[in-house]
């Protein structure tokens, strides 16, 4: 049986995204000189997402953008929130030195730690909170978050409107469907493409949570079924109008290419899918030529940490 | 960057290096474990149970962990502690317990589920106290994931002579320590390990998370002296020599968060005879995990279920 886009699902979106537009952004930008560096400087960010809830951010800036005109602008990656409590200035592994040519902004989406007060989730465990009721889900929330990251972002007289990518799993492509900020996209789907239909064919974290949860409460496999069906990146393609980078897994993964093929085909921006050579070098190397390529030009060279330098 | 297999690590074990742990595990050991163990009925499933731990330790500090069996196993199970890694939440052990293992995987303070009297936080942890090896952050966070090695040996449905660790980046400096403390553990598995060549890493990479070091010395350089004293007493380099039980380690050549320089260098030092070690090319910091798993497996196979 084909499947077929929630009952309401634009009505739902809609309405999330009226309640965010009414809700000031109201940015608290702090320096952190520990983090501040002599090529960029870092600030930590408050902002307020739905709820109402206070959210937090990493921002760097390339000190560049101190020049002399004060107009020179830089294109920015914007960190999307994770299924993980763990928010990192940027991410592990990556060379301190991409701060120089890119504004960065990571955010905490509610839940992970600098944005758990009042609600601290649980690793395991976010993915279920609050499945009760589409309303209660708490992906409302953070799909909320995660546009209201790229609000603070573009709203920088720093960046380069024209060249933001949008980083991160599933909730990069969820910022990038629902606010039109993000030029490009570099997104490693995890849970959120066909969720239920995924975890059936596995016992690993992060889809076993879903399988947990509905070996506890077999009863609600509709009603979850239906929440879900909100937040799944294929009705959500449409809307991706960025160019897209899709890491997929290696092909005897979940989510393989092939697995993601109705994905990559439904998005509107050109897609390009990475099969995983199941390797985080050459993946990762992979993914900074491409970034480097589409933000910077075909000519310049990718900023890499030292151990992958010879092979750029 | 070509990699040095013959490097050699700037880190020396301070003499008192086994004085200074011995007093704090006096300390510990002060401190009554005082385990609790709840069935999480969420996470369990037909072929396996989980449980939710707690116990003391050092600081009277309450850590958490999870601990996965397979059902009916109806005889004595060899045991696995697993380490965390470092910005990872520690992971619901069900694939070692699904290969016949008690597992538990521990959750050292300021992990989620360990955090309500001591979270300095992430970036934060690698350096928190760094000046004072008495306040360092890593004093009770080694001590909680040795402590595991306890929980374990009070357990029925363990046979305390079949217990190893194993981990990957921070668990796999974990995995050292503990193996170098604690005789109880048979064999170890450490991929890609962190925590190992503190001040060599921080010249050899400018990638996260052994850049907060960097960046706490570029904010108080005057305090470096004090950074790199405090960090020998932490460095599994100088735990390395007390390590007698079978050991693998593998590294990517291609790391670019644990350099694969200082694996190379920890590999030197393993005081255990029965030490192989495994090079990925082409491979980052994942280690060439997709390999090296049935490495991994043969490995306690032979050494905790007696497989030839």
């Amino acid at each position: 049986m084909p499947m077929q886009q929630p009952a309401g699902f634009e009505e739902f979106w809609n309405e999330v995204g009226e309640e965010l537009s009414g809700i000031p952004v109201a940015p608290e930008v702090e320096p952190i000189p520990m983090r501040t560096t002599d090529f960029a400087d870092m600030y930590g960010v408050r902002i307020t997402s739905v709820g109402p809830y206070r959210l937090f951010g990493y921002l760097s800036i390339p000190r560049g953008a101190r020049s002399a005109s004060g107009k020179r602008t830089f294109p920015a990656i914007y960190y999307a929130p994770k299924n993980g409590s763990v928010l990192e200035t940027i991410p592990q592994g990556t060379s301190v030195f991409i701060r120089e040519r890119y504004v960065t902004f990571s955010i905490a989406c509610r839940g992970m730690r600098n944005s758990d007060k009042p609600y601290a989730a649980m690793y395991p465990g976010q993915l279920t909170d609050g499945l009760e009721s589409l309303r209660s889900y708490v992906y409302r929330g953070i799909a909320a978050d995660a546009v209201r990251g790229l609000d603070f972002l573009v709203s920088r007289p720093e960046v380069d409107k024209t060249k933001i990518v949008a980083w991160g799993n599933d909730i990069a492509l969820l910022a990038a469907a629902l606010h039109s900020g993000a030029t490009h996209v570099v997104a490693t789907p995890s849970y959120l493409f066909d969720t239920l239909e995924m975890a059936s064919t596995t016992s690993s974290y992060p889809l076993e949570e879903f399988n947990d949860y509905l070996r506890l409460h077999p009863d609600r496999s509709d009603e979850v079924a239906a929440i879900l069906g909100h937040f799944n990146l294929r009705w959500h393609a449409p809307a991706i109008t960025a160019e897209t980078l899709l890491l997929a897994d290696h092909e005897s993964g979940i989510y393989s290419p092939g697995a993601l093929a109705d994905l990559a085909n439904g998005i509107a921006g050109k897609v390009t899918v990475h099969e995983s050579e199941r390797s985080s070098f050459k993946d990762g190397l992979f993914t900074e030529k491409w970034l480097t390529e589409k933000l910077i030009g075909k000519d310049a060279e990718p900023i890499v940490p030292e151990h992958w330098q010879s092979y750029v | 960057m070509a990699v040095d297999k013959n490097y050699r690590s700037i880190v020396t074990r301070p003499d008192d290096f086994h004085a200074f742990w011995s007093d704090v595990l006096s300390d510990a050991n002060s401190i009554s474990l005082d385990p609790t163990i709840e069935k999480d009925d969420l996470r369990s499933t037909g072929d396996i149970d989980v449980f939710q731990v707690f116990y003391n330790s050092l600081d009277n500090v309450r850590v958490s962990g999870w601990y996965a069996v397979p059902k009916g196993a109806g005889r004595k199970l060899p045991a696995m502690i697993a380490s965390p890694g470092y910005l990872s939440d520690p992971p619901i052990p069900k694939d070692w317990a699904a290969k016949g293992y008690a597992c538990i995987s521990v959750n050292p303070r300021g992990k989620v589920r360990s955090r309500t009297q001591f979270d300095p936080g992430y970036p934060g942890l690698l350096t928190y106290g760094i000046v004072d090896r008495n306040t360092y952050s890593y004093r009770g966070f080694y001590v909680d994931a040795w402590r595991a090695v306890d929980f374990l040996l009070g357990r029925d449905e363990v046979d305390d002579s079949r217990i190893g660790a194993v981990g990957g980046s921070q668990g796999g400096g974990l995995t050292i320590t503990i193996s170098a403390m604690r005789k109880e553990i048979r064999a170890a598995s450490v991929s890609a390990p962190y925590l190992c060549g503190f001040m060599d890493a921080i010249e050899l990479t400018h990638t996260y998370p052994y850049q907060e070091i960097n960046d706490y010395i570029r904010t108080y350089p005057e305090r470096r002296d004090d950074v790199e004293r405090t960090l020998a007493y932490f460095d599994s380099m100088s735990f390395a020599g007390s390590i007698e039980c079978p050991i693998i380690v593998n590294v990517g050549l291609q790391d670019n968060v644990c350099p694969p320089e200082t694996g190379y260098a920890l590999f030197g030092v393993i005081a255990s005879k029965d030490k192989t070690f495994y090079e990925y090319d082409g491979h980052g910091h994942e280690s060439g995990r997709y390999l090296h798993g049935a490495v991994i497996d043969e490995f306690f196979d032979k050494h905790l279920k007696g497989a030839s």
